[in-house]
This record gives C-alpha cells, sequence and structure tokens, in this order.
C-alpha cells in the first residue's frame, strides 16, 4: 500500500517498525495488567485511586523493611488512605495487616515431637492455695457456697465471611452478658487465635489452659459456644451438686461409656474446675488436636472406635468420649455428665415449642420445659455454610434470642412483641412506685446474685 | 536437505528467494517462494498473537475473575447460600415492624419519661436497708457502678458495623470485668418518641429505678472504646457531683459551643436529682415537631450548631447553659483526663504512647476513652473517610486488647493485626506472672508497669 507514496525499502522498515509498534504496545498492556495484579490498583477504579493504592503499597513495603521507624510511616500512611465516604463502597477486609514477625517461641514444632499446652506443672493444687491464701480479696468463692465462675466464649477477630453472622455474634455476646450478670459469673470474650497448631474447635483447649492459670482466683471455668444461647435466665446452676466433681458435661453415661456414642456428650458447654486434675486433663485431650497428620490419624482412630461418628478430622467432643471411655479408670469418677437440666440443648428439638413454653411454664427449670441453653449446632451463622436451611437457622437464632431477651425485657416492663419481632412492647405500666413493683420471676433482685454478707 | 527454517527466512532480505536447498512441501511448493513466507509470517504472528491472547485471559481471571466461565458445582452452591444470605437479610432490615403508625407527641401535648417520684432519695435509703444483701457500696468502698451502653436492634447498614460493634462491646466486658462494674447492652427501643440518641434518657431512667443498687450509672456510646485497662475512674472527685461529663467550662459558658460537653461518655448518680435532670433534659427530645423545633433553638443559641433536628448533648449543653443555678452546683466538667477522647487526635500515635508512657494515666498520654464521633459503622451520615475510620477503630480495639493479652503473655502483631503473637514462655511457675501483669493485682499493690 504504501509502495505507491514511499519507496519499497522505507514501505519495508516501516512496516518492521509497524509490527514492532504493536508488540511493544501489547506487552506494555500485560504489564498494566499485571502490575493492577500485584501491586493492587484495585478493580475498575479511578486513576487516582490507582496512583493512591500504589502509593500506599510503597509505603506499606517501605515500612515492613525499616521496623524502627514506625513512627515516621504511620504518620505518612495517614495521608494515603482512600477518599471514599460510604462503607458499602470499601472492602473492609483491606485494613487488616498482620504486621511484624518475631515473638518467642515461634519454631515450627518438630512433628515427632509429641504435642505439649505448655510447661508441665505438677503442683498447681498447692500453689493455687498459697496463692488464694496470700490473696484474700481475690476469693475463688463469692457467696455461700458459690465457687467464682469464669464464662469463656469467643470468635474470629476478622469479620464474618456471612454478611449478618457478626450480628448474630452481637446478640449471642448481649445475651451471654445478661445471663451473666444476673447470676454474678464473669466474662471473659476470647478473640485471639493463641495456637496456630490448634486452630479451630481445638482452639478453646490452649486458651483454657491459659485462662485456668492466669486466674488462680476463679475456681470454675465454663466453656460455652458462640453459637450457644441461654434461654432460661432464671436458672442457677446447681452448685452444690458438682462439688465433688472437676467436670461437668451435658451427657449421658450409658451413651459415652456404654455404647462410645460420638454425641454422647457435648463439648459446646461445660464446666472445668480450676485443679490440677483439670491440667492433666487438657494435656491427655490435646494430642488428637494439632492440625495436619496428628489430627487426620486421630480423625481416623475416632471414627473407627465411636460410634456413628462420620469420617472427618479429630473433633474435641469425640476426642473427649473416646478419652473418657477408653480411660475410665482413671477420670470417670471426677466427671459428671449431667442431663437433668439442658447445660446444652439442640436447637433442632426446642425452638418450635417456644410459645408452647410460655403458655405452659416459666423459667427456672432449665430442662426441656424451659431450656438453660438452646445450642445451635450445625448453624454456622459467621461462616459461608453450615449444614442446615441458612433461612431456618436465622430465623430460629433470632426467636431463641427474643425468648431469652423477654426474660430481661420483663424486668423492666417491657417484652418482644411477637418471639420473631425486634420491636417491644410495655407489659407492665409504669408505676409511680418502682420499688414496690418486683418483676414477675424475682430476676432483678435474685437471691443468687446478693453478696456476701459477712465481707462487707 | 533441511527446509530453511522460518525464522532464517525472516532474517535474510525479503528481496533474496530462497535457495534451491529448500524441498518443496506440500501445496506450498506450488505457490511463488514470496507467498510461502507471507505464509510463513501470518504463522508467526497467528502463535505470537494466540500466545498473548492466552496470557491475557489468564492475567483476567486473576484480577477481575471469570469465575463464571468455570463454576463447578460448590461454588454454585456457596452463591445459592449467599444470595439466600443476602435475601434474608434484606428482608431483616427492611422490616420495620409496624414504625410507621407513631402518633407523637406534638409541641402542645406535654410529654414525660414516666409518673414523677419526688422522693426517690428516701424510697432508695429505705430499700437499700430493707436489702443489705445488695448494697450499693462493695468491695470495702468503691460504689457500685453500671456501664449501660447499646445499640439498634437491627443489623447495621453495612455489615462491618456490626463487627465493631461485637469488638466494642467485647472490649467494653474486658474493662468492667477488671474493674467490677457490672454492664447492660441495650438493644430494645423503649419509647418510640425518644428514638435515636434520646434513647439513653428513658433507658437510663428504668435502669435507676429497677436498680436501686447502683451508685452511678455510667452511658457510653457504642462508637466509644476503653484504651486505658488500668485506668481507674477518680470518684472521689466526684463525692458532691450528680452529673460527670467530659467538657471544657469556657467553651461550655463562654463561646456556648454545641460541642463543649460530649454525652457519649458521661455519668449520673442515682438519686433524685438526676430524675429531676432527665425530666428536664427530655423536653426537646420527642420526635417529630418538638425535636425539630427544639433543633432550631438550639442552632440559634449554639455556636457552630449546624441545623438538624435536637440532638441530646445539644440540649444538656443549652439547658445547663440556661439555667446554670439550678444545675452546676452538682455538675462535674471534666477534662483532666479522657472521659471522653476525640479519636482523630488519638489514634495516630499510639506507637508513640506505646514507647513513652504506661497504661493507667487516661489523660492524651495515654487516653481513657477513644471515641469515634463521625464515624458510625453501622450507618448514617459519615463524617469522614471510611477507610480512616475502620483503620483507627481497628487499632484501638487492638491498643486495648494489648493490655488485657498482657497477662496471658500475648500482643498482636502490630496495631493493624488481628493475630497475636506470644512474647512471654509458658512458665511453670505462672502465679509469678498474675502478680506483675494482672492489672487488678497491680492496682491493688500500687505497682505501675507498661
Amino acid at each position: 500500500m504504501f509502495d505507491k507514496v514511499i519507496s519499497p525499502c522505507r514501505s519495508r522498515r516501516l512496516h518492521r517498525y509497524f509490527r514492532n509498534g504493536k508488540l511493544t504496545l501489547l506487552c506494555l498492556i500485560l504489564t498494566v495488567i499485571m502490575f493492577r495484579a500485584y501491586l493492587g490498583a484495585g478493580r475498575f477504579g479511578t486513576p487516582e485511586k490507582d496512583l493512591n493504592e500504589i502509593r500506599q503499597t510503597f509505603a506499606y513495603l517501605r515500612r515492613r523493611a525499616e521496623p524502627r521507624r514506625i513512627l515516621e510511616s504511620v504518620s505518612t500512611a495517614s495521608q494515603f488512605h482512600s477518599r471514599v465516604y460510604r462503607y458499602a463502597d470499601f472492602d473492609a477486609a483491606r485494613i487488616f495487616n498482620d504486621g511484624d514477625g518475631g515473638g518467642v517461641g515461634e519454631l515450627k514444632r518438630n512433628e515427632s515431637e509429641p504435642y505439649r499446652l505448655g510447661a508441665r506443672i505438677s503442683d498447681w493444687d498447692n500453689e493455687r492455695l498459697r496463692w488464694l491464701r496470700r490473696n484474700p480479696k481475690f476469693p475463688n468463692f463469692v457467696g455461700r457456697r458459690k465457687p467464682r465462675v469464669l464464662l469463656v466464649t469467643g470468635s474470629s477477630p476478622k469479620p464474618c465471611e456471612n454478611p449478618v453472622g457478626d450480628h448474630y455474634l452481637l446478640k449471642s455476646l448481649k445475651n451471654k452478658v445478661d445471663y451473666c450478670r444476673l447470676h454474678g459469673l464473669e466474662m471473659f470474650y476470647n478473640m485471639a487465635l493463641l495456637d496456630a497448631e490448634m486452630s479451630g474447635f481445638w482452639a478453646k483447649l490452649p486458651l483454657i489452659r491459659k485462662l485456668l492459670v492466669s486466674h488462680p482466683e476463679v475456681e470454675l471455668l465454663w466453656w460455652m459456644d458462640s453459637d450457644a444461647m441461654f434461654t432460661d435466665m432464671a436458672f442457677e446452676l446447681p452448685w452444690e451438686r458438682y462439688k465433688n466433681h472437676n467436670l461437668i458435661l451435658h451427657g449421658w453415661d450409658h451413651k459415652v461409656y456404654g455404647e462410645k456414642h460420638w454425641v454422647g456428650l457435648n463439648t459446646g458447654s461445660f464446666l472445668l474446675r480450676n485443679c490440677q486434675w483439670s491440667l492433666d486433663l487438657l494435656d491427655v485431650w490435646a494430642p488428637m488436636g494439632p492440625v495436619g497428620k496428628a489430627r487426620e490419624e486421630a480423625g481416623e482412630v475416632l471414627t473407627r472406635e465411636l460410634k456413628d461418628r462420620p469420617v472427618f478430622e479429630a473433633d474435641d467432643q469425640s476426642a473427649m468420649v473416646y478419652i473418657l471411655a477408653t480411660q475410665r479408670e482413671k477420670w470417670k469418677d471426677k466427671v459428671y455428665l449431667e442431663n437433668a437440666f439442658y447445660l446444652h440443648g439442640y436447637w433442632g428439638i426446642l425452638v418450635d415449642r417456644y410459645e408452647e413454653m410460655i403458655d405452659s411454664y416459666h423459667p427456672g427449670l432449665g430442662d426441656q420445659r424451659w431450656p438453660l441453653v438452646t445450642h445451635f449446632v450445625g448453624c454456622k451463622p459467621c461462616g459461608e455454610f453450615g449444614d442446615y436451611s441458612v433461612e431456618r437457622c436465622l430465623k430460629q437464632m433470632n426467636r431463641a434470642y427474643n425468648f431469652g431477651d423477654n426474660q430481661i425485657l420483663q424486668m423492666y416492663g417491657f417484652g418482644h412483641k411477637t418471639l420473631a419481632s425486634r420491636r417491644v412492647v410495655r407489659i407492665r405500666n409504669d408505676s409511680g412506685k418502682p420499688l414496690e413493683v418486683e418483676d414477675e420471676f424475682g430476676l432483678l433482685h435474685p437471691p443468687f446474685k446478693s453478696v456476701k454478707l459477712n465481707s462487707y | 536437505m533441511s527446509l530453511p527454517t522460518p525464522f532464517s527466512a525472516q532474517k535474510r532480505t525479503s528481496a533474496s528467494l530462497p535457495s534451491e536447498n529448500g524441498e518443496p512441501r506440500g501445496g506450498a511448493a506450488r505457490l511463488l517462494p514470496r507467498g510461502r513466507q507471507q505464509i510463513h509470517k501470518t504463522f508467526n504472528n497467528l502463535k505470537i498473537t494466540i500466545l498473548c491472547g492466552f496470557i491475557t485471559i489468564l492475567v483476567l481471571r486473576g484480577t477481575i475473575g471469570l469465575g463464571r466461565l468455570s463454576s463447578n458445582e460448590s461454588d454454585g452452591d456457596n452463591r445459592l447460600i449467599i444470595e439466600e444470605t443476602n435475601r434474608i437479610l434484606a428482608e431483616i432490615r427492611s422490616d420495620n415492624d409496624g414504625d410507621g403508625d407513631e402518633q407523637f407527641p406534638d409541641v402542645n401535648s406535654t410529654f414525660s419519661l414516666g409518673p414523677t417520684t419526688i422522693s426517690w432519695d428516701e424510697d432508695r435509703n429505705v430499700w437499700l436497708q430493707k436489702n443489705p444483701q445488695f448494697p450499693n457500696y462493695i468491695n470495702t468502698g468503691n460504689p457500685r457502678i453500671l456501664l449501660v451502653t447499646g445499640s439498634p436492634p437491627n443489623p447495621c447498614e453495612n455489615a462491618i458495623g456490626d463487627h465493631y460493634l461485637l469488638k466494642g462491646l467485647k472490649n467494653k466486658v474486658d474493662y468492667c470485668r477488671i474493674h467490677g462494674v457490672e454492664i447492660v447492652y441495650n438493644m430494645a427501643n423503649l419509647d418510640r418518641a425518644m428514638a435515636g440518641n434520646w434513647g439513653k434518657l428513658p433507658l437510663i431512667r428504668r435502669l435507676m429505678l429497677s436498680h436501686p443498687e447502683f451508685e452511678w450509672i455510667w452511658w457510653m456510646n457504642s462508637d466509644a472504646y476503653f484504651t486505658d485497662m488500668a485506668f481507674k475512674l477518680p470518684l472521689w472527685k466526684y463525692n458532691e457531683s450528680n452529673l460527670v461529663v467530659h467538657g471544657y467550662p469556657d467553651l461550655l459558658f463562654i463561646e456556648k459551643s454545641w460541642i463543649s460537653l460530649n454525652t457519649g461518655s458521661f455519668l449520673v448518680r442515682n438519686c433524685q436529682w438526676t430524675l429531676d435532670l432527665l425530666d428536664a433534659w427530655a423536653t426537646m427530645g420527642p420526635k417529630g415537631s418538638i425535636r425539630d423545633e427544639a433543633g432550631k433553638i438550639l442552632t440559634a443559641n449554639l455556636k457552630g450548631r449546624p441545623e438538624f433536628e435536637a440532638d441530646d448533648q445539644s440540649a444538656l449543653i443549652y439547658l445547663l447553659i440556661m439555667a446554670k443555678d439550678k444545675w452546676m452546683g452538682k455538675v462535674y466538667v471534666e477534662n483532666s483526663y479522657n472521659l471522653h477522647g476525640f479519636w482523630e487526635g488519638l489514634v495516630d500515635r499510639y506507637e508513640e504512647m506505646m514507647e513513652d508512657w504506661r497504661s493507667g494515666l487516661g489523660d492524651e498520654r495515654w487516653p481513657f476513652v477513644t471515641h469515634f464521633v463521625g464515624c458510625k459503622p453501622c450507618g448514617g451520615n459519615v463524617d469522614y473517610p471510611v477507610e480512616r475510620c475502620l483503620r483507627s477503630m481497628e487499632r484501638a480495639f487492638n491498643f486495648a486488647d494489648n493490655q488485657v493479652l498482657k497477662l496471658y503473655g500475648f500482643q498482636h502483631r502490630g496495631l493493624a493485626s488481628p493475630s497475636v503473637k506470644r512474647i512471654r514462655n509458658e512458665s511453670v511457675a505462672p502465679l509469678v506472672d498474675v502478680d506483675l501483669f494482672d492489672i487488678r493485682h497491680v492496682m491493688e499493690h500500687g505497682r505501675v508497669d507498661r
């Protein structure tokens, strides 16, 4: 084509230039796309946003390389925030940054070495007793025959994958805060993964051990899953019943020791006494937990040995059944398998009966007539999906929450309009003499909350 | 003889013809040598094009995500579940539970928080004497305090809002456990007329009357975080006061600024004076024409106030200015420590604070409370870039959490990190660490530590 205008030589050169130009352009486009992907300039953002993000990444890299100059980097980084004013337009996951390494004892454990929860403590009972004597202001009994109890629960420090998960975690935490306030229990909400090897349901073991040894004033530690809710606010645990036991779980003797059934007990809500026996039990319980070969192989053993257990990696509950069933002489006499009330209550058989319970019974029973705990096993509102339909789980969790919340609100003369509704209505008129009105279930000033009279 | 390779053909100038070495192949032999070169060039271009196209697709998959092209069964399930969750969430959010059918009091009707009580001090004293097992002073001299906070009952407009409400509640639970303070988290709207920020008034009144055993009720916003876990309120300063609020007296009385006090974190004593204050305070609250009209009065009288309906903070400021003699005798305007600490000036200095100071100070060196005014992650009008808000809230939470985790031998891997790292090996004598690091023991024995 160009032959007519310019000489053949020149035209060939032009052709060559064009070809090279095409290749160059193509490579340039690829480079830009790669930059977008790896330096992170978002998805279809504006050029200004791209520039800001590139600057931010370099600032972060510079900060990583110069850990001592934290102060300067922090002030420079603050200029690079994007100017987004709507939360819906911003990906919140970007604010988290796993920062520097360091820390002690971070070396990866040699897999052939047995897993240890911590340094071996062998005289905990005496040490603890001596400490309690030295610190009379931190007694392990807070009332007549009432032990100091620490309720422990927790969830991940990162936002839930499910957009409604955090809302249910919030409600579940409020529910526990209410029960603990009424019953004079202390509470610890954990959001730290203390040991990366003991992840998932095993994370409670290092946490429990750490809390027991760091809080010698706590007599009983009550672990409760985040998907379990209190539905009987008036039920006080029968502490006297457990004075000779160190581990109290919901379950049945015949199912654990007889059938070795994998759901013969439930570790979603249990109590553990702060003593040497418990530390020893935790040490025996932990080895099936470390993620990887140990957990996989233990899972196979458990599926083989326990009744009806599906095939999956070892979980803490099956491991406990296995330990109790195979080492009963060592542990059985200090373990109380409670089934007189729902220390753990499987939600499937309870949630549809709440209206019936309201009609026929009253709080304070704790059992199938008015369950203490409704445990949403398998729902996983924080994760992406669970074993049950999303709609049933969310709606029922809402009902269980309102069922429990009604017992709190009635103290103040209010109640939810229905078990599905978040709106509250007055159930008792405001009186000119507020102190003459006690609430129906006596929860405003219950006997289990009163202080030890001789201390004050 | 070998064929001339495509490359060698291209290296030669296009003018030269291939040598007789070229073995004719297939149909190409019939074409002119120049045509064969053309075909080779075309093939080359095609090869490069296909290669580049392939790479582009790979990279685009990586950055933009062409997942739909290769969705397998589990992806499909995930999507279905996410869609269902979003549908239910939308249903929950849009369900306003008959909110629209409300008659709010108008300017002519009288609104009150409840039946008037005039003898609360005497009634309460009688009750306390009759119920010694619920004393208002516990643990050898400390008054019983109830911390009250809360949030609306519906899921936040933004899911991240609920996450920070959760972290905020954990933060308050930690402080309250360490200091023996009881805590109520309210998620119920007790009085439709006092919806929004005004909801704290009927709530505080209700809790005071139902719980005579509490000496102080401490209101704290859900967007305020404790950042000094070792700081104890200097309640001995407030023996003669019934309302303790953070602010500046000169801003209040001289400048009449609408931000001279902050009602995001304040204490009221459980007594008749407080009931009277709440009644007077509530007059500007009822939603509708009363609140709108009151808003105009407040904007006209307070410096710097924008035009919007009456809010509880401006109303309190106005009340204290207008009826100074009636109320100020029992009001303590506190600014010697951060009972409320505006976040913008504090959050960037946390690392500096960790290097230079220690917890227990409560003031600008180590703020007691960091209050995220204007961030509104749960929903509402946002005054600051959301990234700055979220990063700062995470930093404040981790800064406080570090003080709790110190007892257990862990710290966050940086203030932006949700992960923790060990800072102390597991010990065979953990009780030594308890005496050194448990904040309650440190306060008890008067020893201070970072």
